[in-house]
């Protein structure tokens, strides 16, 4: 199917324009999807030449996934041009979750980046703008709903002592 | 309000949670000289369920009926959408005639949905009248969910490995003869829009967006369409039946309020002719396949045009029967910030219409509060008082 070849093009074009040593890991889902682990410091320069260089218009999404037994999170890029997926995906470690910034190359990227943030607590250096988006005022700053290690009894029971305390709007 | 304005007579002014033209809360900050609105601040923050985390909780089956709730409106494309990852993530091929009754109910969900959000658009425009007639016509299309599944809204129709219902000849005829009904009044509705100056005057220009600005900042569905970009995920990245049936793109080439009702008129014919070419050409056989109780672990992604845009889900599973990890992006997120560049440059009594003219699919209530700055005095204003200065504003020009 022409649709797949021109994805495997691009990925091929993709390690040639940041170096193939930059390209951990390549994993095709058919019909029109592909992941693709990058080394974290090559990000901003795989996302640029996937949008530049490659014509992609558009991040779908920004993903956060816990790896907690392997002791990382993972951020996935969704970008696409309207018919090919790359799934252009990072590992960081958990215990100090950074990357950079997307926004100045795709300002669309912006509210993905904070609900990213608001959920896993994964800081997105040099977003312009990285307050909270989803989750309410009151919600404590450090509890991060959608990590592994945090169960719904344990936010029912912190959110039970912030009322207490008199934190309004949770 | 009228005069010139100094550059510190900047109001702001916060705009919900309890908001104007929706149904659910979001709160618009707005930032206002004299009645031009000069920038937006929007904070979705007010209905997040954790239906992410829900979801690591229960298993494959039990998920589709969690996320079937997302959304009221657009309810089967996040099942089809579900249950097209989770298909995806098993390696398991629905049967092919699913996956046109998929189609057709998906379908015509798209025009209950459009026909809903034309007359809201007609009722913050003052047009009541048109409000009342496409509502009327919305229930053929209703009774004939209805017919199908056997609920009006939640259908539970789509399921891991195909759909849970068939349908008939007789029930197939039933949609047939609806379709041609509902054609038929959609050709009074293209003639509203094209020649009935009241609502021309109120749409054409207003909340314009570039081509260039709606790709830079991710806008989908008819919101992108709009701007005349020919994107649409049932085209490019065709999923079920789409690859066999053919269709049109709509788009219209303006930007404005206009632009997005002609598009969504355009769609409503697109999605009637849809429904009877998949009617004619449903092949036979099984509905549904069986699908393992536990599934590898994988990862893939699932995408479908919802009636507001493109619907996202990604998935990750690990080998037991509760997904790993499942996220949603649904399309009203990544049309916010197109909208808050659709708001710039335009007046307060234009917040209803092009706020609404995304179709937001937020959560949404009553209660305006205006704050002069400069004074401090504060007023408030529920969603009727505003849409009458709306209509009063513009019964002046």
């Amino acid at each position: 199917m022409a649709g797949k070849t021109s994805l495997e093009e691009a990925v091929e074009k993709l390690k040639a324009g940041i170096g193939a040593e930059n390209v951990l890991e390549v994993k095709y889902q058919p019909p029109r999807n592909v992941f693709v682990l990058v080394k974290t410091e090559k990000l901003k320069d795989a996302v640029s030449y996937i949008m530049k260089n490659l014509n992609y218009q558009y991040v779908i999404t920004i993903t956060g996934v816990d790896l907690i037994k392997q002791n990382q999170m993972e951020v996935i890029y969704h970008l696409t041009d309207y018919s090919n997926t790359i799934s252009l995906r990072v590992r960081i470690p958990r215990d100090n979750p950074k990357v950079p910034t997307i926004t100045d190359i795709i300002p669309g990227a912006t509210l993905y980046e904070r609900e990213v943030h608001d959920m896993f607590g994964i800081v997105f250096e040099g977003h312009p703008n990285l307050v909270k988006l989803l989750l309410p005022d009151g919600w404590p700053e450090d509890l991060h709903p959608l990590r592994k290690d945090v169960t719904v009894q344990q936010i029912r029971e912190r959110l039970e002592e912030e009322r207490k305390k008199g934190v309004r709007g949770i | 309000m009228s005069g010139e304005y100094e550059p510190e007579s900047i109001f702001e002014i916060p705009v919900g949670p309890q908001h104007p033209a929706l149904k659910e809360p979001i709160l618009l900050h707005f930032k206002i000289e004299g009645d031009i609105i000069v920038d937006v601040i929007p904070r979705p923050a007010y209905t997040h369920r954790g239906i992410e985390k829900a979801t690591e909780a229960r298993n494959y089956i039990q998920n589709i009926y969690l996320c079937e709730r997302v959304c009221g409106i657009c309810s089967f494309i996040h099942t089809l959408v579900y249950t097209q990852g989770v298909e995806r993530l098993a390696e398991v091929e629905p049967p092919p005639r699913a996956k046109y009754i998929r189609v057709i109910v998906s379908e015509l969900e798209r025009i209950h949905s459009h026909a809903l959000w034309l007359g809201v658009a007609a009722h913050e425009l003052g047009f009541d009248t048109l409000f009342y007639y496409i509502w009327r016509d919305r229930e053929l299309v209703m009774d004939l969910l209805e017919l199908i599944t056997g609920n009006r809204v939640n259908y539970a129709m789509s399921t891991v490995g195909g759909v849970r219902r068939d349908i008939t000849d007789e029930v197939a005829h039933q949609i047939k003869k609806g379709m041609k009904i509902f054609r038929e009044r959609l050709d009074v509705y293209t003639e509203v829009v094209e020649q009935e100056p009241t609502l021309r005057k109120r749409v054409v220009d207003v909340g314009k967006l570039s081509p260039h600005d709606a790709v830079a900042l991710c806008a989908v569905g008819p919101t992108l369409r709009a701007t005349g970009v020919k994107r649409d995920v049932r085209a490019d990245d065709p999923y079920q039946a789409y690859d066999e049936i053919p269709f049109n793109v709509a788009t219209y080439h303006t930007g404005d309020v206009l632009a997005q009702i002609v598009v969504r008129v355009l769609e409503m014919y697109e999605a009637a002719n849809i429904i009877d070419y998949a009617l004619d050409h449903m092949p036979g056989g099984p509905i549904r396949v069986k699908v393992p109780w536990n599934i590898a672990p994988n990862e893939v992604i699932s995408r479908g045009e919802a009636p507001r845009g493109e619907l996202f889900y990604y998935f990750k599973s690990n080998g037991t029967e509760k997904p790993e990890r499942v996220k949603i992006r649904t399309p009203t997120l990544a049309n916010i910030p197109a909208v808050r560049q659709m708001l710039l440059g335009y007046h307060i009594a234009e917040i209803p219409i092009v706020f609404a003219s995304i179709d937001p699919c937020l959560s949404c209530t009553a209660r305006f509060s205006f704050i002069d700055v400069k004074t401090g005095k504060s007023w408030v204003w529920d969603r009727e008082q505003l849409r009458r200065y709306s209509l009063k504003w513009y019964g002046k020009q």
